[in-house]
Protein backbone atom coordinates (compact mmCIF):
# COMPACT_ATOMS: atom_id res chain seq x y z
CA UNK A 1 0.00 0.00 0.00
CA UNK A 2 1.38 2.90 -0.80
CA UNK A 3 2.15 5.59 1.60
CA UNK A 4 1.56 9.44 0.90
CA UNK A 5 2.81 12.03 3.40
CA UNK A 6 -0.62 14.45 4.72
CA UNK A 7 -1.17 17.77 2.44
CA UNK A 8 -0.45 20.32 4.52
CA UNK A 9 -3.36 22.36 4.76
CA UNK A 10 -3.72 25.68 3.06
CA UNK A 11 -4.02 29.07 4.97
CA UNK A 12 -5.08 32.47 3.43
CA UNK A 13 -1.83 33.24 3.12
CA UNK A 14 -2.05 30.89 -0.70
CA UNK A 15 -4.18 32.79 -1.72
CA UNK A 16 -4.67 36.40 -3.39
CA UNK A 17 -8.06 36.66 -1.72
CA UNK A 18 -10.61 34.80 0.40
CA UNK A 19 -13.93 32.89 -0.45
CA UNK A 20 -15.50 35.85 0.13
CA UNK A 21 -13.88 38.03 -2.19
CA UNK A 22 -11.54 40.27 0.38
CA UNK A 23 -8.09 41.11 -0.52
CA UNK A 24 -5.73 38.89 1.51
CA UNK A 25 -3.10 41.52 1.47
CA UNK A 26 -5.64 44.25 2.87
CA UNK A 27 -6.68 41.72 5.94
CA UNK A 28 -2.82 41.49 6.61
CA UNK A 29 -1.72 45.10 6.21
CA UNK A 30 -5.04 45.74 8.88
CA UNK A 31 -3.66 43.34 11.20
CA UNK A 32 -0.17 44.15 11.50
CA UNK A 33 -1.58 48.06 11.75
CA UNK A 34 -2.63 46.38 15.21
CA UNK A 35 -6.46 47.03 13.93
CA UNK A 36 -7.59 43.17 13.60
CA UNK A 37 -10.01 43.44 15.79
CA UNK A 38 -11.74 47.00 14.31
CA UNK A 39 -14.14 44.96 12.28
CA UNK A 40 -15.66 46.80 9.33
CA UNK A 41 -19.38 46.38 8.29
CA UNK A 42 -18.59 43.40 5.77
CA UNK A 43 -16.13 41.93 8.14
CA UNK A 44 -19.10 42.14 11.04
CA UNK A 45 -20.94 39.29 9.33
CA UNK A 46 -18.00 37.36 7.26
CA UNK A 47 -16.60 34.86 8.87
CA UNK A 48 -13.76 34.23 6.58
CA UNK A 49 -12.56 37.65 7.74
CA UNK A 50 -12.81 37.01 11.03
CA UNK A 51 -11.30 34.20 10.70
CA UNK A 52 -8.46 35.66 8.51
CA UNK A 53 -7.78 38.45 10.65
CA UNK A 54 -7.59 36.52 13.98
CA UNK A 55 -5.11 34.40 12.62
CA UNK A 56 -2.92 37.56 11.09
CA UNK A 57 -3.13 39.46 14.41
CA UNK A 58 -1.66 36.00 16.46
CA UNK A 59 0.75 35.46 13.64
CA UNK A 60 2.57 39.25 13.66
CA UNK A 61 2.11 39.29 17.62
CA UNK A 62 5.76 38.68 17.57
CA UNK A 63 6.66 40.83 15.35
CA UNK A 64 5.30 43.84 16.74
CA UNK A 65 6.85 42.62 20.01
CA UNK A 66 10.20 42.83 18.81
CA UNK A 67 9.26 46.23 17.24
CA UNK A 68 8.72 47.71 20.41
CA UNK A 69 11.45 46.43 22.25
CA UNK A 70 13.46 49.15 23.24
CA UNK A 71 17.16 49.46 21.16
CA UNK A 72 19.73 51.88 22.76
CA UNK A 73 22.30 53.44 21.22
CA UNK A 74 25.83 51.28 22.69
CA UNK A 75 27.62 53.25 24.85
CA UNK A 76 30.58 55.29 23.31
CA UNK A 77 29.23 55.47 19.82
CA UNK A 78 28.73 59.23 20.38
CA UNK A 79 32.21 59.49 21.35
CA UNK A 80 33.68 57.35 18.54
CA UNK A 81 31.57 59.14 15.94
CA UNK A 82 32.61 62.74 17.39
CA UNK A 83 36.07 61.52 17.79
CA UNK A 84 36.28 60.75 13.90
CA UNK A 85 34.37 63.86 13.08
CA UNK A 86 37.36 65.96 15.02
CA UNK A 87 40.01 64.52 13.18
CA UNK A 88 37.92 64.72 9.70
CA UNK A 89 38.01 68.37 10.48
CA UNK A 90 41.88 68.86 11.04
CA UNK A 91 43.40 66.02 9.49
CA UNK A 92 41.32 64.31 6.74
CA UNK A 93 43.32 62.68 3.88
CA UNK A 94 42.70 60.19 1.25
CA UNK A 95 45.09 57.62 -1.20
CA UNK A 96 45.80 59.16 -4.50
CA UNK A 97 46.75 57.02 -7.44
CA UNK A 98 46.72 59.42 -10.69
CA UNK A 99 45.67 57.54 -14.18
CA UNK A 100 45.40 58.93 -17.03
CA UNK A 101 41.57 59.94 -17.03
CA UNK A 102 42.16 61.23 -13.84
CA UNK A 103 42.48 60.78 -10.03
CA UNK A 104 41.12 58.54 -7.61
CA UNK A 105 41.08 59.31 -3.94
CA UNK A 106 39.84 57.07 -1.25
CA UNK A 107 39.67 58.53 1.93
CA UNK A 108 41.43 57.48 4.86
CA UNK A 109 38.47 56.24 6.95
CA UNK A 110 37.29 53.49 4.45
CA UNK A 111 41.21 52.01 4.71
CA UNK A 112 41.04 51.99 8.68
CA UNK A 113 37.32 50.48 8.53
CA UNK A 114 39.00 47.71 5.81
CA UNK A 115 42.17 47.33 7.73
CA UNK A 116 39.89 46.97 10.75
CA UNK A 117 37.40 43.99 9.10
CA UNK A 118 40.37 42.24 7.58
CA UNK A 119 41.46 41.95 11.42
CA UNK A 120 38.62 40.57 12.85
CA UNK A 121 38.82 37.94 10.36
CA UNK A 122 41.76 36.46 11.89
CA UNK A 123 41.74 33.60 14.30
CA UNK A 124 41.93 34.63 17.55
CA UNK A 125 41.14 38.46 17.08
CA UNK A 126 38.36 39.49 19.51
CA UNK A 127 38.22 43.02 18.98
CA UNK A 128 40.30 45.37 16.57
CA UNK A 129 40.00 48.88 16.32
CA UNK A 130 41.44 50.80 12.87
CA UNK A 131 42.90 53.95 12.49
CA UNK A 132 45.09 55.71 9.20
CA UNK A 133 47.84 58.24 10.46
CA UNK A 134 50.55 60.06 8.53
CA UNK A 135 51.88 61.87 11.76
CA UNK A 136 54.48 59.58 11.77
CA UNK A 137 55.69 59.10 8.34
CA UNK A 138 56.44 62.82 7.18
CA UNK A 139 58.85 62.08 4.63
CA UNK A 140 56.43 60.53 2.56
CA UNK A 141 56.25 61.84 -1.27
CA UNK A 142 53.44 63.24 -2.72
CA UNK A 143 51.79 65.16 0.08
CA UNK A 144 49.89 68.33 -0.45
CA UNK A 145 46.92 70.18 0.23
CA UNK A 146 43.66 70.52 -1.21
CA UNK A 147 40.77 72.90 -0.24
CA UNK A 148 38.10 70.76 1.67
CA UNK A 149 34.27 72.16 2.44
CA UNK A 150 34.60 72.97 5.85
CA UNK A 151 36.24 76.28 7.40
CA UNK A 152 39.70 75.41 8.34
CA UNK A 153 40.04 72.20 7.23
CA UNK A 154 42.90 71.12 4.38
CA UNK A 155 43.17 67.83 2.96
CA UNK A 156 46.64 65.72 2.99
CA UNK A 157 47.05 63.30 0.43
CA UNK A 158 50.29 60.74 0.70
CA UNK A 159 49.33 58.89 -2.59
CA UNK A 160 49.14 55.49 -2.44
CA UNK A 161 51.48 54.99 0.73
CA UNK A 162 49.49 54.04 4.14
CA UNK A 163 50.01 53.64 7.28
CA UNK A 164 47.44 51.99 9.60
CA UNK A 165 47.41 51.58 13.75
CA UNK A 166 45.48 48.32 14.95
CA UNK A 167 44.35 48.18 18.50
CA UNK A 168 43.67 44.38 18.38
CA UNK A 169 41.99 42.10 21.98
CA UNK A 170 42.97 38.75 21.77
CA UNK A 171 42.00 35.89 23.76
CA UNK A 172 43.47 34.21 26.44
CA UNK A 173 45.60 31.88 25.20
CA UNK A 174 45.99 33.00 22.23
CA UNK A 175 49.75 33.35 20.56
CA UNK A 176 50.04 37.35 20.77
CA UNK A 177 53.07 37.24 18.52
CA UNK A 178 51.28 34.78 16.01
CA UNK A 179 48.44 36.17 15.97
CA UNK A 180 49.78 40.14 15.75
CA UNK A 181 51.85 38.54 12.23
CA UNK A 182 49.17 36.79 10.58
CA UNK A 183 47.03 40.56 10.97
CA UNK A 184 49.96 42.21 9.11
CA UNK A 185 50.72 39.97 7.03
CA UNK A 186 46.28 40.11 5.97
CA UNK A 187 45.43 43.59 6.51
CA UNK A 188 48.55 44.26 4.11
CA UNK A 189 47.39 41.83 1.56
CA UNK A 190 44.16 43.11 1.59
CA UNK A 191 44.94 47.19 1.02
CA UNK A 192 47.08 46.07 -1.51
CA UNK A 193 44.31 44.19 -3.06
CA UNK A 194 41.39 46.18 -2.19
CA UNK A 195 42.78 49.67 -2.57
CA UNK A 196 45.52 49.60 -4.83
CA UNK A 197 48.19 50.55 -2.08
CA UNK A 198 51.69 50.42 -2.56
CA UNK A 199 53.31 50.62 0.63
CA UNK A 200 51.29 49.79 3.51
CA UNK A 201 52.48 49.56 7.38
CA UNK A 202 50.19 48.30 9.67
CA UNK A 203 51.27 48.82 13.30
CA UNK A 204 49.74 45.99 15.59
CA UNK A 205 48.96 46.80 19.63
CA UNK A 206 47.61 44.16 21.73
CA UNK A 207 46.30 46.03 24.65
CA UNK A 208 43.39 43.70 25.87
CA UNK A 209 43.17 39.84 26.53
CA UNK A 210 39.74 38.93 26.69
CA UNK A 211 37.87 35.56 28.22
CA UNK A 212 37.06 33.51 24.79
CA UNK A 213 33.19 34.42 25.22
CA UNK A 214 34.13 37.94 25.47
CA UNK A 215 34.46 40.39 22.57
CA UNK A 216 32.27 39.58 19.35
CA UNK B 1 29.97 75.54 29.80
CA UNK B 2 28.73 73.60 27.07
CA UNK B 3 26.45 71.73 29.50
CA UNK B 4 24.72 74.92 30.23
CA UNK B 5 24.67 75.67 26.75
CA UNK B 6 22.67 72.35 26.41
CA UNK B 7 20.92 73.03 28.99
CA UNK B 8 19.93 76.21 27.77
CA UNK B 9 18.41 75.30 24.22
CA UNK B 10 17.23 71.74 24.93
CA UNK B 11 14.61 71.85 22.46
CA UNK B 12 16.17 73.18 19.59
CA UNK B 13 15.02 71.80 15.78
CA UNK B 14 17.14 69.97 14.02
CA UNK B 15 16.65 72.11 11.15
CA UNK B 16 19.09 74.75 13.33
CA UNK B 17 21.25 72.16 14.53
CA UNK B 18 21.92 71.11 10.97
CA UNK B 19 22.85 74.70 9.98
CA UNK B 20 25.35 75.38 13.07
CA UNK B 21 27.11 72.24 12.17
CA UNK B 22 27.55 73.42 8.60
CA UNK B 23 29.01 76.65 9.57
CA UNK B 24 31.44 74.54 11.71
CA UNK B 25 29.98 74.38 15.09
CA UNK B 26 30.80 70.59 16.31
CA UNK B 27 29.17 70.64 19.33
CA UNK B 28 25.80 71.27 16.99
CA UNK B 29 26.82 68.05 15.31
CA UNK B 30 27.14 66.39 18.33
CA UNK B 31 23.74 67.40 19.82
CA UNK B 32 22.53 65.48 16.33
CA UNK B 33 24.45 62.44 16.98
CA UNK B 34 23.59 62.17 20.55
CA UNK B 35 20.12 62.43 19.14
CA UNK B 36 19.63 60.56 16.51
CA UNK B 37 22.54 57.57 17.29
CA UNK B 38 20.16 55.28 19.08
CA UNK B 39 17.77 55.52 15.84
CA UNK B 40 20.94 54.60 13.48
CA UNK B 41 22.16 51.97 15.44
CA UNK B 42 18.49 50.50 16.07
CA UNK B 43 17.89 50.48 12.32
CA UNK B 44 21.09 48.92 11.83
CA UNK B 45 20.91 46.31 13.55
CA UNK B 46 17.53 45.34 12.74
CA UNK B 47 18.81 45.12 8.63
CA UNK B 48 21.81 43.41 9.64
CA UNK B 49 20.69 41.29 12.94
CA UNK B 50 23.98 41.78 14.33
CA UNK B 51 25.54 43.99 17.25
CA UNK B 52 28.82 44.50 15.74
CA UNK B 53 27.88 45.05 11.95
CA UNK B 54 25.42 47.68 13.24
CA UNK B 55 27.23 49.53 15.73
CA UNK B 56 29.66 49.44 12.67
CA UNK B 57 26.61 51.28 10.06
CA UNK B 58 25.40 53.59 13.03
CA UNK B 59 28.88 54.80 12.82
CA UNK B 60 29.92 54.73 9.43
CA UNK B 61 27.01 56.72 8.78
CA UNK B 62 26.67 58.98 11.26
CA UNK B 63 30.60 60.19 9.96
CA UNK B 64 28.95 60.04 6.35
CA UNK B 65 26.33 62.66 7.21
CA UNK B 66 29.00 65.01 8.37
CA UNK B 67 31.32 64.42 5.97
CA UNK B 68 28.36 65.11 3.08
CA UNK B 69 26.56 67.72 5.49
CA UNK B 70 27.01 70.77 3.12
CA UNK B 71 24.73 68.47 0.41
CA UNK B 72 21.73 67.84 2.76
CA UNK B 73 19.17 70.02 0.39
CA UNK B 74 16.77 69.98 3.80
CA UNK B 75 14.40 69.30 1.82
CA UNK B 76 13.17 66.33 4.07
CA UNK B 77 14.20 65.96 7.76
CA UNK B 78 17.79 65.50 9.08
CA UNK B 79 16.38 62.07 10.28
CA UNK B 80 14.47 61.09 6.71
CA UNK B 81 18.15 61.66 5.39
CA UNK B 82 19.65 59.91 7.55
CA UNK B 83 17.72 56.99 7.64
CA UNK B 84 18.48 56.78 3.90
CA UNK B 85 22.10 56.70 4.51
CA UNK B 86 22.19 54.22 7.22
CA UNK B 87 19.80 52.01 4.91
CA UNK B 88 22.80 52.34 2.16
CA UNK B 89 25.63 51.29 4.52
CA UNK B 90 23.90 48.44 5.88
CA UNK B 91 23.16 47.31 2.13
CA UNK B 92 27.07 47.94 1.08
CA UNK B 93 28.02 45.85 5.13
CA UNK B 94 25.92 42.99 4.30
CA UNK B 95 26.78 42.90 0.40
CA UNK B 96 30.35 42.99 1.52
CA UNK B 97 29.75 39.99 3.96
CA UNK B 98 31.07 38.58 6.86
CA UNK B 99 32.08 34.95 7.96
CA UNK B 100 30.93 35.89 11.68
CA UNK B 101 27.38 36.11 13.19
CA UNK B 102 27.52 37.50 16.47
CA UNK B 103 25.46 35.65 19.12
CA UNK B 104 24.47 38.32 20.80
CA UNK B 105 22.00 39.90 18.29
CA UNK B 106 19.43 41.81 20.70
CA UNK B 107 21.54 42.76 23.93
CA UNK B 108 18.57 43.41 26.88
CA UNK B 109 15.66 41.97 24.95
CA UNK B 110 14.11 40.48 27.88
CA UNK B 111 12.95 41.69 30.55
CA UNK B 112 15.41 41.26 33.67
CA UNK B 113 12.95 40.87 36.11
CA UNK B 114 11.18 38.28 33.88
CA UNK B 115 11.13 34.04 35.10
CA UNK B 116 14.06 32.31 33.33
CA UNK B 117 11.62 30.31 31.50
CA UNK B 118 9.81 33.17 30.44
CA UNK B 119 13.10 34.97 29.61
CA UNK B 120 14.28 31.62 27.08
CA UNK B 121 10.47 31.34 25.68
CA UNK B 122 10.52 34.96 24.87
CA UNK B 123 14.35 35.43 23.54
CA UNK B 124 13.28 32.04 21.29
CA UNK B 125 9.95 34.30 19.80
CA UNK B 126 12.59 37.18 19.48
CA UNK B 127 15.15 35.28 17.44
CA UNK B 128 12.17 33.40 15.28
CA UNK B 129 11.21 36.86 13.98
CA UNK B 130 14.72 38.24 14.05
CA UNK B 131 15.77 35.18 11.63
CA UNK B 132 12.45 35.30 9.78
CA UNK B 133 13.09 39.50 8.76
CA UNK B 134 16.71 38.49 7.75
CA UNK B 135 15.43 35.64 5.35
CA UNK B 136 13.81 38.82 3.88
CA UNK B 137 15.48 40.69 0.36
CA UNK B 138 16.95 43.72 1.58
CA UNK B 139 14.72 45.78 0.31
CA UNK B 140 11.26 44.14 1.44
CA UNK B 141 13.24 44.08 5.06
CA UNK B 142 13.84 47.44 5.08
CA UNK B 143 10.10 48.78 4.12
CA UNK B 144 9.16 46.25 6.65
CA UNK B 145 11.84 47.65 9.69
CA UNK B 146 10.71 51.50 8.54
CA UNK B 147 7.07 51.15 8.36
CA UNK B 148 6.69 48.61 11.49
CA UNK B 149 9.44 49.34 13.52
CA UNK B 150 10.19 52.83 13.11
CA UNK B 151 6.77 54.03 11.79
CA UNK B 152 7.38 56.18 9.30
CA UNK B 153 5.01 56.73 6.60
CA UNK B 154 4.57 55.88 2.87
CA UNK B 155 5.69 59.23 2.23
CA UNK B 156 8.66 58.96 4.35
CA UNK B 157 9.70 55.46 3.45
CA UNK B 158 9.60 56.80 -0.41
CA UNK B 159 11.74 59.57 0.38
CA UNK B 160 13.96 57.26 2.12
CA UNK B 161 14.44 55.00 -0.66
CA UNK B 162 13.58 56.73 -3.60
CA UNK B 163 10.71 54.73 -4.75
CA UNK B 164 7.10 56.01 -5.39
CA UNK B 165 4.70 55.55 -2.65
CA UNK B 166 2.44 52.85 -4.70
CA UNK B 167 5.63 50.98 -5.08
CA UNK B 168 6.49 51.00 -1.24
CA UNK B 169 2.39 49.85 -0.67
CA UNK B 170 3.47 47.46 -3.36
CA UNK B 171 6.82 46.33 -1.63
CA UNK B 172 4.95 46.26 1.89
CA UNK B 173 2.59 44.00 1.05
CA UNK B 174 5.02 41.29 -0.61
CA UNK B 175 7.10 41.47 2.50
CA UNK B 176 3.88 41.54 4.86
CA UNK B 177 3.20 38.33 3.45
CA UNK B 178 6.34 36.75 3.09
CA UNK B 179 7.08 37.32 6.73
CA UNK B 180 3.71 35.53 7.84
CA UNK B 181 4.39 32.75 5.49
CA UNK B 182 8.08 32.31 7.29
CA UNK B 183 5.97 32.57 10.74
CA UNK B 184 3.34 30.42 10.06
CA UNK B 185 5.52 27.67 9.05
CA UNK B 186 7.58 28.28 12.17
CA UNK B 187 4.53 28.05 14.39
Amino acid sequence: MEVTAPMPARTPLDDASLPCGTDVDLLLEQAAQGRGADWDAHQQLCVHCQAALGEFTALWGPVAELAAAPVSAPPGLVAAVMSQVRHLVHDTWYTLESTGIGAVRIAARIVAALARDSARMIPGVRVALGRSTHGEVPTLAEKATFGHQYPHAAVGVLGRTAVVDLAVAIGYGDPAHQVAREIQRHVTATLRDQVGLRDVTVNVTIDDVVDSDDGR
Amino acid sequence: MKAAAQAATPVVEDAYLVARAREGYLDAYELLVERHSAMAYRVALRLTGNHHDAQDVAQEALIAAWESLDRFQGGSSFSTWLYQIVTRRALNKITRGRDDRSLDLLPDRADPAMEPADKAERNLTVDAVTDALLALPFPQRTVIVLHHFERLSYAEIASVTGATEPAVRSHLFRARRALAKTLEEWK
